[in-house]
């Protein structure tokens, strides 16, 4: 196990603890780590983000259909037009040059950070019971 | 996606956290294969993706037993400066 290793399992922990206190997903956490800590491009970054949070998401999300938490439709519609366009999006990003990629990603990072402030400041909703699950 | 789900479909917060994490699956798995099978060297770094998600699936477990005290909203606000600070940075040196 090199430190590099370490370190990924401190991010990993980290990106964990996040979404598992207040909610916001895996990847937000994974790619800057892997971009701004690990200096790895901003493709592979998105890539390996990706791959981390299959085996999380299949854990968390299998256990709440059991236990009936998830809107079964609700996530088929969702779920369906998101894998249109995650494979129209990935196609792209593969093809994208990785500074551009990282500076559309810095965008979306930025309107992601505001919805998050949103949610803290003006939802009085957000502090009752959204700490329950981590999402990615 | 969240968001999305609370004013659309109308979901509860803790039901649409649910429903996000079911609809991320086929989204994930989709994607994947793309990144890691394009032409030239994976997109995917396999080695780190195992070492993150040893350390997310105890962080995960952590924060939703722990870290159920903490003050949510002032976490909230920390994290998402620190997240616009990211995005600058990624915006002006990449």
């Amino acid at each position: 196990m090199t430190l590099a290793d370490v370190l990924a399992v401190a991010g990993g922990l980290v990106a964990g603890l996040l979404s598992g206190a207040i909610g916001i997903g895996g990847g937000l956490v994974f790619v800057p780590i892997l971009t701004v800590g690990f200096r790895v491009a901003q493709t592979v970054a998105q890539g390996t983000s990706l791959a981390a949070i299959v085996p999380t998401a299949l854990v968390g999300g299998v256990t709440h259909l059991r236990q009936g938490n998830a809107s079964v439709q609700a996530a088929l519609w969702v779920g369906g037009g998101g894998l249109v366009g995650a494979i129209g999006g990935a196609i792209i990003a593969i093809h994208l040059e990785s500074l551009l990629l990282a500076r559309v990603f810095g965008v979306f990072y930025i309107a992601a950070a505001l919805l998050l402030l949103q949610r803290a400041l003006v939802d009085p909703k957000a502090h009752q019971d959204s700490s329950a699950t981590p999402t990615p | 996606m969240i968001p999305l789900l609370v004013l659309w479909t109308g979901l509860g917060q803790r039901q649409a956290n649910a429903t996000s994490l079911v609809a991320i699956i086929p989204i994930a798995i989709a994607a994947v294969p793309i990144y890691y099978f394009r032409q030239g060297a994976p997109d995917v770094d396999v080695r780190v993706a195992i070492f993150l998600i040893i350390g997310s699936m105890v962080g995960a477990y952590l924060g939703a037993r722990v870290l159920k005290r903490i003050p949510e909203r002032q976490l909230r606000i920390g994290v998402a400066v620190l997240m616009i600070l990211v995005g600058i940075k990624q915006v002006l040196v990449p």
